[in-house]
């Protein structure tokens, strides 16, 4: 303790020298004007050496005594002396020196860092505990052995310093250590430990703090269970949370609480600029419609075009040939400069015609329907669904000299009668073809028609003025009685005494055998009435006596009190009911016989009617007219024609039903037939369904003329027809 | 004689073993052995082989005949090479081929000339045919040009004719039917030597009729015979002397000169049920009538009932009508279309035809069955042939084309030759047919 205590003394006065200057009277300490004047700016420590002068050595051996021990116990002792020395200080250095604490740290690490040798060298000055401050302005530090001043290293320079550490790349792991007076380099590894501690991460580099876990269970041999326990039922039974849970789930799908997402569809490449083509379809709104693109001008245009775009003198010459729509709308010419270029000719027409596109346009956008043509096409039964129907020609029956203008054939079918514009009728047997009776009129014959009653085969001809009611000489002696009756007429002179002259006068006829009627002007047309009593004739030049009716039975003539309009073409019958029908040559006009009135005009559009006939049902009637067409009307339904064929490229001369099978048929100057299957349902809410079956093809074309008359055989599905070519040909199926 | 071309034809093809078999008499039996001829001959190279083979055995002033081959009861119209493929006969066994005369006329007679056109002949008699023109007169012909006798009366065109009994020897019962609605019966003594043509009147008029008469068909013991008529009715007469005197007889004047009698019958029952144009009848069994009509259908009749007991609906008007083939019991019927058909009215639920033959190009005006051939028939067309028929192959045995315009009518007479007449006032005779 004594020596120490020498020390202390020793030091005491060195700094009393020193630091006289410097220090400052502390007020705040009473114990200044006591014995020594050294009074630091340590308080602490000066403080505790002034209570060990002045208070007690007791004490102070109390102090002592525990800084020792806690020292050897800490540090396991340096140096005894310098340890003794210490005591006091070391718990104020610690507190007020960082550079204590650093070397206090790497004491620390001694037990654990053995390598690091350096911080284990003592601190080699030699001014023990006393603080730096001491020695700050002085230019030693401490003294040696010998007591020579120790000298403090030359102090450097702050710019030569920063210039120095600048040049010096390991300059940042570099410090002053001021105690020792020496500047320290730290290698990198202990620069990287360091750095690695501020991250508060394990110091060491070599530490893995995340090491690969290795399994050193071996699972695979294990042949026995980990658990001896039986398996619980749980797992052998479905579980009833679970089902509760699936449940849940349903409903919830089912009330739609749950939708699940559907997958999305991949897009693929597309438009960026969206479709070029079809940029104008935008749907349900006013879309924008762009004005039509001018042409854009191309090479040609150019005012110094390449060669092969001008055109050579002969070329330009054929231009003047062409017509001018095909002519080009621009030569190419060739100008060496711009400056050349005169104006353009044509800019203003350009512009004007331009400026009416523009203005012209339809801005209406036109909806193309997409229908596919044979969709359009009515359907149509078979053509082999509708047989029998005429379809070839087997039989012919020539011996006409001229054109055969008009066939009849008889009801029951056998015989068939024909007139002829070579002024004879004949009457054919219609299974062989062989000419039965030929008569020698001697006019052209325009109309031949049966009577309709099986017993009673007389033949109506229309020939010039004349029509003859001629006997057939077919049937027995009591037909032919009854028929030589019927056609017999007095020669009556005092017909003409009425005064009015007459329309008709009804002669005998000596050479035929035949009853005649004079007529005043000529008739085109004969037609029976169904009980075969009456019938009519029509004179088409006629005026109000164009159509006529006569009774045969009471050789009576009476003219229709109806005012025609028009020509008349062709009267007939109603096949059930008393109506007449007459055909002018636009409209048709239907009357009732009985009560006396028009019932209905029907208006065909055509131009020129040429025949008429009435569906056996009665309620449809069939008009052929010049131009080729063929009305249909359906006389329940409409004034208008219920379908119009047009077929034929020629006049149509007749146009005829069939009495029992569905067919009708057309006959032409073209040479054809059309054989139609025109089937009229009973079911009013039904229409009437018109097919188109054959042509029929066989007759040569005479003077422009072809077919002039067609029939249907009374039962059979077979057709007769009159051609212009002097013959007959029955067509069968 | 054409050997030479058989040993040609044997070097190139395959050969197969026949054996010939015939029907045919001793001049026409080759021996009974197995030969081989080429694959490739057709019917012409294989009667020339028969030829030759005939030429070698029999007589030395034998004449060469076509012959007509059959394999398997069908008639060969093709190589017999062709012909096994489509058969799928094999050619590794021996092959049965059988031969027959070919069946085709080889003498064309003199045509018998008419003034009109004629509607109708029948040849049912060995001795004469008897033919009926339009012009209202019938005729009785021993010969092309032989005409015996002219049955003079109808007062308008004969449609149809029949030979009542011609088994008969001296006299002959002939009906004809006409468009003036009546039938005449008219009597021939053939034994009776006259100086020809003799014109004869007709000892009975059968009228009822309320149109037209097309056809006349006769029992086969010659007691009755029935017509059909556009009135679509079908009606049956009493022909014999005797049995009319029980019924009305009626002495008729005829106008003019003649104070012979004429009978007038009536029919004895009346069969309805067509409903148009009846246009043939036959009469082939005591009971039966066959009948064909305009309406489309062919009728079986059974005399004692007056009913209808079958009904073939065709689809065409009929024209013509026979019956007999094999079993005498095969229809065959012709009508507004070229197709010849043959049913078979045996065959149970069925009414399709069991052969159609069509070649021809016209509507068919006439049908006969050949009297003893179950196989051959005859018909006529309006496209002015006549044409043969075998119903072992589809194809016509032989056609004759004798006449310029419709052929209205043709009949077998004396069973190897064809009588036809048509609408160029003909009758032609192809004779020499050889049918078995």
């Amino acid at each position: 303790m004594k020596s120490k205590m020498k020390k202390d003394s020793k030091f005491d006065e060195e700094f009393q020298k020193s630091q006289q200057l410097t220090v400052e009277s502390d007020s705040d300490f009473g114990y200044e004007d006591s014995s020594q004047d050294y009074g630091s700016e340590d308080s602490y420590a000066s403080s505790e050496f002034e209570d060990g002068d002045s208070s007690s050595s007791g004490d102070e051996d109390h102090l002592g005594d525990d800084n020792s021990k806690d020292a050897e116990a800490g540090k396991g002792g340096p140096s005894k002396d310098e340890d003794f020395t210490y005591t006091g200080g070391s718990l104020a250095l610690g507190v007020a020196n960082d550079q204590e604490d650093g070397s206090g740290d790497s004491e620390i690490h001694q037990g654990v860092e053995t390598d690091s040798s350096e911080d284990e060298v003592a601190p080699r000055n030699t001014i023990g505990d006393v603080p730096l401050k001491w020695y700050e302005d002085e230019p030693h530090i401490g003294y040696d052995v010998k007591g020579k001043r120790i000298l403090k290293r030359e102090k450097q320079d702050k710019l030569d310093s920063f210039l120095a550490s600048a040049d010096d790349p390991s300059s940042w792991r570099k410090f002053y250590d001021e105690v020792n007076d020496e500047v320290v380099e730290l290698t990198k590894e202990e620069a990287k430990v360091i750095s690695k501690m501020i991250k508060g991460h394990a110091p060491h580099s070599h530490f893995d703090p995340y090491p690969d876990y290795v399994d050193w269970f071996k699972w695979d041999d294990a042949i026995h269970p980990l658990s001896n326990a039986p398996e619980p039922k749980r797992r052998f039974i479905p579980s009833k949370w679970e089902a509760r849970k699936v449940v849940r789930y349903v409903r919830a799908i089912r009330k739609g609480l749950i939708t699940f997402d559907k997958p999305k569809e991949e897009d693929g490449p597309y438009l960026l600029w969206g479709n070029d083509s079809g940029s104008t379809e935008k749907s349900n709104h006013l879309a924008y419609i762009p004005a039509p693109k001018p042409k854009v001008p191309g090479h040609e245009e150019s005012y110094n075009p390449p060669l092969e775009y001008i055109p050579t003198q002969e070329e330009i010459n054929s231009y003047q040939l062409m017509d001018d729509e095909d002519r080009p709308k621009f030569i190419p010419k060739r100008f060496t400069c711009l400056r050349s270029i005169p104006a353009y000719e044509n800019y203003v027409q350009e512009r004007f015609d331009r400026c009416l596109d523009l203005f012209l346009c339809p801005r209406v956008r036109k909806k193309r329907l997409h229908v596919d043509p044979d969709s359009l096409k009515p359907k149509l039964p078979s053509r082999k669904d509708l047989k029998p129907y005429p379809m070839a020609c087997y039989i012919e029956y020539k011996g006409h000299e001229d054109a055969v203008t008009s066939i009849s054939v008889e009801a029951s079918g056998q015989w068939m009668a024909s007139g002829s514009s070579d002024g004879t009728v004949r009457i054919w047997d219609v299974p062989t073809g062989r000419c039965l009776r030929r008569w020698e009129i001697g006019e052209a014959i325009t109309c031949v028609a049966w009577n309709p009653l099986s017993d009673m085969r007389i033949l109506a001809v229309s020939a010039g003025q004349d029509v003859l009611m001629l006997n057939a000489g077919l049937g027995d002696e009591e037909e032919q009685k009854k028929i030589r009756e019927l056609l017999y007429v007095e020669p009556s002179a005092p017909d003409n005494s009425d005064g009015k002259t007459l329309s008709v006068s009804w002669h005998q006829d000596d050479k035929h055998e035949a009853l005649k009627l004079k007529h005043l002007k000529t008739v085109t047309a004969v037609e029976w009435h169904r009980k075969g009593d009456y019938f009519s004739s029509v004179m088409p030049a006629g005026e109000s006596r164009a159509v006529l009716i006569h009774q045969l039975s009471k050789k009576f003539t009476q003219m229709l009190p109806y005012r025609l309009h028009g020509l008349a073409v062709r009267s007939t019958f109603h096949p059930t009911r008393s109506f007449f029908f007459i055909c002018t040559k636009k409209t048709v006009r239907v009357y009732d016989l009985l009560k006396k009135k028009l019932i209905k005009k029907l208006d065909t559009g055509l131009h020129e009617a040429s025949s008429i006939a009435v569906h056996p049902g009665g309620d449809n009637l069939i008009v052929g007219s010049k131009e080729g067409k063929m009305c249909w009307f359906d006389m329940d339904l409409s004034s208008k024609p219920y379908r119009v064929l047009k077929c034929h490229p020629k006049d149509i001369n007749n146009v005829v039903f069939h009495r029992t099978y569905p067919l009708f048929a057309s006959c032409s100057d073209d040479s054809t037939a059309y054989i139609f299957h025109g089937m009229v349902y009973s079911d009013p809410n039904q229409d009437p369904l018109i097919v188109p079956l054959e042509i029929l093809r066989g007759h040569a074309s005479s003077n422009g003329r072809g077919i002039l008359d067609c029939k249907f055989h009374p039962s059979l599905p077979w057709l007769f027809t009159a051609g212009a070519d002097k013959v007959i040909k029955l067509y069968c199926h | 004689m054409d050997v030479d071309m058989v040993e040609e034809a044997e070097g190139t093809s395959r050969k197969i073993q026949v054996r010939f078999v015939t029907k045919l008499k001793p001049p026409f039996k080759v021996p009974n052995s197995v030969i081989s001829i080429p694959a490739n001959l057709t019917r012409f190279g294989v009667s020339s082989v028969i030829n030759s083979l005939l030429e070698a055995t029999g007589d030395p002033d034998y004449k060469p005949e076509p012959f007509d081959i059959l394999i398997d009861g069908e008639l060969v119209r093709m190589s017999l090479e062709e012909f096994l493929a489509v058969k799928g006969i094999s050619v590794e066994k021996i092959l049965e081929i059988e031969y027959t005369k070919v069946v085709a006329p080889r003498k064309e007679e003199d045509p018998a000339l008419h003034d009109d056109w004629v509607s109708a002949v029948d040849g049912s008699s060995s001795r004469f045919f008897l033919t009926g023109c339009y012009d209202g007169l019938g005729r009785v012909w021993e010969g092309a040009g032989l005409c015996t006798y002219i049955l003079e009366g109808h007062t308008d065109a004969i449609t149809s004719v029949s030979v009542i009994n011609h088994k008969g020897a001296g006299t002959c019962t002939l009906a004809t039917a006409s468009n003036d609605r009546t039938l005449r019966l008219w009597k021939l003594n053939l034994d009776e030597a006259i100086e020809h043509p003799m014109k004869i009147s007709a000892f009975k008029i059968l009228s009822g009729h309320k149109d037209t008469v097309k056809s006349v068909g006769t029992q086969t013991s010659g007691e009755m015979i029935c017509s059909g008529s556009w009135d679509s009715t079908i009606k049956l007469w009493q022909t014999e002397f005797d049995v009319e005197g029980d019924v009305s007889i009626k002495k008729r004047k005829v106008k003019d000169q003649d104070e012979e009698s004429q009978l007038e019958g009536e029919a004895v029952s009346t069969l309805l049920g067509h409903t148009q144009h009846v246009s043939s009848v036959v009469w082939p069994q005591r009971d039966t009538i066959y009948s064909a009509s305009w309406d489309h259908s062919v009728r079986k009749w059974d005399v004692e009932t007056g009913k209808d007991s079958l009904n073939i609906f065709c689809g065409k008007a009929l024209n013509c009508l026979d019956v007999g083939g094999e079993g005498s019991a095969l229809i065959v019927a012709g009508g507004s279309d070229p197709v010849l058909r043959i049913w078979d009215p045996r065959k149970p639920g069925t009414s399709a035809p069991v052969f159609q033959f069509a070649s021809h190009t016209s509507w068919i005006s006439a049908c006969k069955w050949h009297d003893n051939s179950w196989f051959h028939l005859l018909s006529a067309s309006y496209d002015g042939k006549v044409m043969l028929w075998d119903t072992r192959t589809a194809w016509p045995l032989s056609v004759i084309e004798s006449h310029s315009d419709k052929v209205l009518c043709a009949d077998w007479w004396r069973s190897d030759s064809v009588i036809s007449g048509g609408a160029d006032s003909k009758v032609c005779i192809s004779s020499q047919i050889s049918v078995q």
